[in-house]
This record gives structure tokens, C-alpha cells and sequence, in this order.
């Protein structure tokens, strides 16, 4: 199985603890993978090391090819790779205007700008809430606005910090629908989550986090099922 | 009390009736203070962004350096100013003394602590999500420093309407740079205080209404800026 890309002896210290001591962490293309762990076991700092937001004491990245330290690669990853709050956080706009927000880095012109904003409501199921003021908007709504506001820059891989968190049994439904649509667009995706009933059919792997290191993966198998009872130690 | 009463007739006459002397202290002295905000607020924005969102040596100490320079008193600052810009004084060649440029500089001295404190509450109240999400979704970090602007607008609108506040009704410094030269460095404080002095109360009272007006209104912009930005958060 090809990986989009990989990290190596990712370090963090927090406050002079060590939060994170990971070996390896490969995160395969086109996949799902499903993040747990603890309260305070280190998945929003892994995220967001991953997501090139958070430094960390030390990390390489295997990116394209190339073999880098994590802060000469944070450029390439900060393009490719989008990170996605617990609760996401909206700009005082409308939703039409921070689904936008990412398209003006890449040149579009206004029309086209506006073009695939409506696409991308359409897509998402929230043409409702396109001139609505982003700030008034509930939890659910928000989290569909933002994945939506990821979606639309196409990134490779999106990273999503408990996504289903403090949601009725509704939006959690509409949320894992659209990451679902993700996936099968090619975008590969890693949550955290401490719902796993929810996310496990749509995650194809599943590593779990504690005291620092990533301790079990669950494989999915060539059916793309995960089975549970394969259990691997993630140290090579 | 008939004195006074026919000195604020009179001075409401001059107001309206286009007084050439009257409306050039005045005009002076929106453009001093407006100038002195200009140039401070951008330098002001920056600093107190950086001292919101990086941490650094000394971090902390410059937050409470910029406080407490906050309760410098005008005059001490116009005293400084003074003896900088004095022909002995280092800066003595510029000959900026008795200018309004002289002016300027001492309210941005004025005015700049107020405004690094003002708004580095501001940013300090901002959500670190609203940087981390720019950042992600590939925003290059001036443009998110923009961002993140727009998201406190209201708390440094109220910055920038207290430090104007401040500077345009402060006497100490503007007396002691400027000189209170008419046609030149006479703003509306020093105005007052020559005018009430030689006994032309109407004079005294008509600017004393302008700048009591103003800093009223100042300080309800302030408030109205600041309940906007709590009803945001
Ligand atoms: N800025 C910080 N300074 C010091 N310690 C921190 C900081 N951020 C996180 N930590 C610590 O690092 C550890 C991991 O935190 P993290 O937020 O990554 O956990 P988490 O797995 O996301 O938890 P949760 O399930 O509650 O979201 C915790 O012990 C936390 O206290
Ligand atoms: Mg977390």
C-alpha cells in the first residue's frame, strides 16, 4: 500500500513533558484512518504537527520524494494538507464568503471564485445557507461549512479533530456523509474520534494513541474492511 | 452669571458664524492628532499582534512596559520631548521644536502605548483558531494577519478612537513642544488655556464646547465599539 506521506520520530515536548515519541506514522493514500486515544493523549497535537500548524521538536517528513525536516517541509504540507478544528472556527462572514476564503491564494478570478463556491454548496447540501451570517450558525452546520471550505481547495489529505463531537445523531449522519464523499473523491482522510461506532465504516485503518506512541493498527483488509483482531505494533 | 451666560452666546456666534481664527485652532488640531494616529497605528497593530500571538524573551515585560507607559503624564512626555528636540538636545539640529511636526511626534508618543495596550487586549481575546484556520486554508501570514484583524475589528476600532481621544485633548505635551504659536502649533487645548487666561471666556468656552463634544462622542464610540466586540465573542 502506497503512503501520501510519512513522518518519522515525531517529538513533541509541551510545557516539559513529552506528549509525543512516534517512530513512524504512514499515512496511506486514498484511505481513511481512524485516530483514538485518551483525553489529553496528544491526537489534537499530532493533527496539527501533521497539518505543518504546530512545530515539533522534532520530525522528518517523506513527502513526494523528498526527505525533509519538518520545518522546510512545512511549506509543501500546509498546501496539500488541511486541518479541521473540533469546533471549526468560521470567519465573522457569510458561509458563501468562507467557503471562499481559501480560493483567493489561488488566483481565481471572481466569477470562477463564485463559480465553485455555489458547486460546492450544492455539493455539501447548503445552498440554503449561503448568504447567512457564518457566526450564527449551529455546531453541525458549521463543521459541514468547513469541510466544505476544505474541500473546495481540493487538499490531499484532510485532517478532521473529532468531528462528530457534540452532535445529534442527525449531523453526525450528514457529517460522516460528506467525509464518506470525500473518500470516494480520492482525498484521503485522518480523524480523531472518540466515537468509533460512528467513523468505523468509514475508516479503513485505525491506530490509537497512548502514552506518546501510536501503539495498535487496525488494517484494513483487501476488501477494505477493517478487521479488528489483525493487530499490529507499529514499531518496525 | 450674566458674564458667563453672554460669553456662551457669544461663543455659539463665533462657532457659526465661520470665525477664521477659531475653525484653524481647530482644524489644526484634528490634523495634528489625526496625523499622530495615522503613523502610530500600524506600527501599534503589529507589535501588539506579535506580543498577542508569539511567544519571546521578555514577552511579558514589554506587555507591562506598554502599560504602564500608558500612565505617563503628558507633560512629562512633552518635558522629554522638550529637551530632546532643544537646540542643546540631541535631536536639536532638526529645529523641529515650536513646530506642529514636533506636535505630532509627541502625541504619537502619547498616544503609542495606549494603542499597543488597547489592541493587544484585543488580539489577546481573538481566537487562535481564526490564525490556525487562515494559515491552513493557505493563507500567507500577512494576509492572515488581516484576517485576524477583521475578526477584532470592533476592539481596534476602539483603540484607535481612545488613542485619538487621548492625544487630541491633551494640553501638557502640546504646550510644551508646540508652543501655542497662533497659526502654527495653537490647538484647541492650548486655545482654551491662552484664551480663558487673557479673560476672552467666549473664545475659551466655543472650543471648550467643540472638544467636550468630541470627546464625548470619542468615548461613546469606544464603548459602542467595545459592546460590539463582546457581542461577537
Ligand atoms: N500549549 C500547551 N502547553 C502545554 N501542554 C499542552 C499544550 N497543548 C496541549 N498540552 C498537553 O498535551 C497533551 C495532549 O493534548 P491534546 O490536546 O493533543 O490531547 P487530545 O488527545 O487532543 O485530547 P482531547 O481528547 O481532550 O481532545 C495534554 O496532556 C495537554 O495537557
Ligand atoms: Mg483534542
Amino acid at each position: 500500500m502506497s503512503s501520501l506521506i510519512d513522518y518519522k520520530n515525531i517529538s513533541i515536548f509541551l510545557s516539559g513533558h513529552s506528549v509525543l515519541n512516534i517512530d513512524h506514522l504512514a499515512v496511506p493514500a486514498h484511505q481513511c484512518t481512524l485516530l483514538t486515544g485518551k483525553n489529553g493523549s496528544g491526537k489534537t497535537t499530532l493533527l496539527k504537527i501533521m497539518s505543518g500548524l504546530l512545530k515539533p521538536n522534532s520530525c522528518t517528513v517523506h513527502y513526494q520524494g523528498l526527505d525533509l525536516p519538518w520545518k522546510q517541509a512545512k511549506p509543501y504540507i500546509q498546501k496539500d494538507i488541511i486541518y479541521l478544528h473540533q469546533q471549526p472556527y468560521l470567519f465573522d462572514a457569510s458561509v458563501a464568503d468562507n467557503i471562499a476564503y481559501g480560493l483567493y491564494r489561488a488566483g481565481e478570478s471572481k466569477s470562477a471564485a463564485h463559480h465553485k463556491v455555489m458547486q460546492a454548496l450544492d455539493w455539501a447540501n447548503l445552498t440554503h445557507l449561503a448568504h447567512r451570517s457564518a457566526k450564527q450558525l449551529s455546531g453541525g452546520e458549521k463543521q459541514r461549512v468547513a469541510v466544505t471550505r476544505a474541500r473546495i481547495l481540493s487538499p490531499r489529505l484532510l485532517l478532521l479533530d473529532e468531528p462528530t463531537a457534540s452532535m445529534d445523531s442527525d449531523a453526525k449522519q450528514q457529517t460522516c456523509l460528506l467525509l464518506q464523499r470525500l473518500k470516494s473523491e480520492g482525498v484521503s482522510i485522518m480523524l480523531s474520534s472518540h466515537e468509533t461506532h460512528i467513523i468505523e465504516h468509514i475508516a479503513d485503518r485505525h491506530l490509537h494513541l497512548e502514552n506518546g506512541s501510536l501503539k495498535h493498527i487496525k488494517q484494513a483488509t483487501t476488501s477494505g474492511k477493517v478487521t479488528s483482531l489483525n493487530t499490529i505494533k507499529n514499531t518496525p | 452669571m450674566n458674564d458667563l451666560s453672554q460669553a456662551s452666546l457669544n461663543a455659539f456666534q463665533l462657532l457659526f458664524s465661520g470665525n477664521d481664527d477659531l475653525w484653524e485652532v481647530i482644524s489644526l488640531s484634528f490634523g495634528v492628532s489625526f496625523s499622530a494616529i495615522l503613523i502610530a497605528t500600524p506600527f501599534a497593530l503589529v507589535i501588539a499582534f506579535i506580543l498577542a500571538f508569539f511567544q519571546f524573551p521578555f514577552r511579558r515585560t514589554l506587555i507591562s512596559l506598554f502599560n504602564t507607559f500608558m500612565s505617563v503624564p503628558a507633560v512629562i512626555i512633552g518635558l522629554t520631548l522638550y529637551l530632546i528636540l532643544s537646540r542643546s538636545g540631541p535631536l536639536g539640529d532638526l529645529r523641529l521644536l515650536f513646530t506642529s511636526k514636533a506636535m505630532v511626534i509627541g502625541q504619537i508618543m502619547l498616544s503609542f502605548p495606549l494603542l499597543v495596550a488597547m489592541a493587544h487586549a484585543s488580539f489577546q481575546s481573538a481566537d487562535r483558531r481564526a490564525w490556525e484556520t487562515a494559515i491552513t486554508l493557505g493563507a500567507a501570514p500577512s494576509r492572515a494577519f488581516f484576517t485576524l484583524m477583521y475578526e477584532v475589528r470592533f476592539g481596534l476600532i476602539a483603540a484607535i478612537v481612545a488613542g485619538f481621544g487621548r492625544v487630541v485633548a491633551e494640553i501638557g505635551c502640546s504646550m510644551m513642544v508646540g508652543g501655542n504659536i497662533l497659526h502654527s502649533t495653537r490647538n484647541i487645548p492650548t486655545a482654551i488655556a491662552l484664551e480663558t487666561s487673557k479673560g476672552e471666556f467666549a473664545q475659551g468656552i466655543a472650543l471648550g464646547m467643540v472638544l467636550l463634544v468630541l470627546s464625548l462622542s470619542l468615548n461613546a464610540g469606544v464603548s459602542i465599539f467595545q459592546g460590539k466586540g463582546e457581542l461577537q465573542a
